[in-house]
């Protein structure tokens, strides 16, 4: 008797779920250029992001071109002022800059070793 | 398939062909949440926008239309915070305020049986009742996009069938 109510209870449910879904139905809405309008719309966004950091490199690099080069020879005359012995130390380590570079390398290298060793 | 190809090489042709398969069902959806046809086509868009930029969250454990009804359900609920925020700030600055209040307002000149349903129920109601008995989703799935364990998701859809045969007098003889 149970399981006749429940039985019934269930069907009946099920006639209230299919009326609603019958209720709820409506016609499919026809495309009509919406899927290319969304498509266009996310063309037109790619291509704004990938061209706005070149445009405003572009833009950025045409403003600082003249304060640039100012601060270039504002740096020329600099040097020029500085005094020449300055120059001539680090033209002595030109010289044995491979010998600098080979130690270096061999320090970066011992050091790397010992610690996966280490590890 | 579809969604593989436009995540893997961010191929919009791809995309734009899961957008001509499930436009219907997004726009249905968001426009018996509206009741505003031009508004809810607009937020369709911006679903579809936003569920390029998702695409690779997606991860296949659901059905994809539920997915993207996630999507248009958070859509929903953005716009309308965003139409509150304006009539606050209008208000705020000594307006009278008439934005759209994004409630479920149909056209008088065609309002349909379902439309006096969808009125008296609430908009998470709406949302729910729409996405199951509209959109053929799982009371999981609806629990997935509303953010909703399955317990409420089905207290819900019992709360709105009560309200639906409470408001309409309806008999259980009378369905079908």
């Amino acid at each position: 008797m149970i399981s006749k109510i429940i039985n019934m209870v269930d069907r009946m449910k099920d006639a209230e779920d299919r009326w609603l879904e019958s209720m709820f139905q409506s016609e499919p809405i026809a495309d009509d250029g919406f899927s290319d309008r969304v498509v266009w719309r996310l063309w037109r966004r790619i291509w704004i992001r990938r061209l706005t950091l070149p445009a405003a490199m572009l833009i950025g690099g045409a403003v600082a071109i003249k304060p640039a080069m100012q601060l270039v020879l504002v740096g020329s005359r600099l040097l020029n002022a500085v005094p020449q012995e300055l120059f001539v130390a680090p033209a002595a380590w030109i010289s044995q800059l491979p010998i600098i570079l080979f130690a270096g390398t061999v320090l970066v290298i011992g050091m790397l070793s010992a610690r996966m060793l280490e590890e | 398939m579809l969604v593989a190809q436009a995540v893997s090489v961010q191929d919009t042709a791809a995309f734009g062909e899961l957008i001509r398969r499930h436009q219907s069902q997004v726009r249905n959806f968001l426009r018996k949440l509206t009741g505003d046809l031009s508004a809810a086509d607009d937020m369709a868009q911006d679903c579809f926008l936003h569920a390029w930029n998702k695409l690779q969250t997606f991860t296949g454990r659901g059905s994809f239309i539920g997915w993207l009804l996630k999507i248009a359900y958070t859509t929903f609920l953005q716009s309308k915070r965003k139409s509150k925020r304006y009539a606050e700030i209008l208000d705020e600055a000594g307006y009278v305020a008439q934005t759209e209040s994004r409630s479920y307002t149909p056209r008088q000149d065609e309002i349909s049986d379902l439309d006096k349903f969808l009125a008296v129920l609430t908009e998470d109601e709406r949302a729910i009742m729409v996405m199951s008995y509209a959109c053929g989703l799982s009371h999981r799935e609806i629990g997935d996009a509303t953010g909703l364990p399955v317990g409420t998701v089905k207290s819900v859809i019992f709360r709105g069938k009560e309200k639906i045969r409470k408001n309409f007098d309806i008999k259980d003889h009378q369905y079908g």
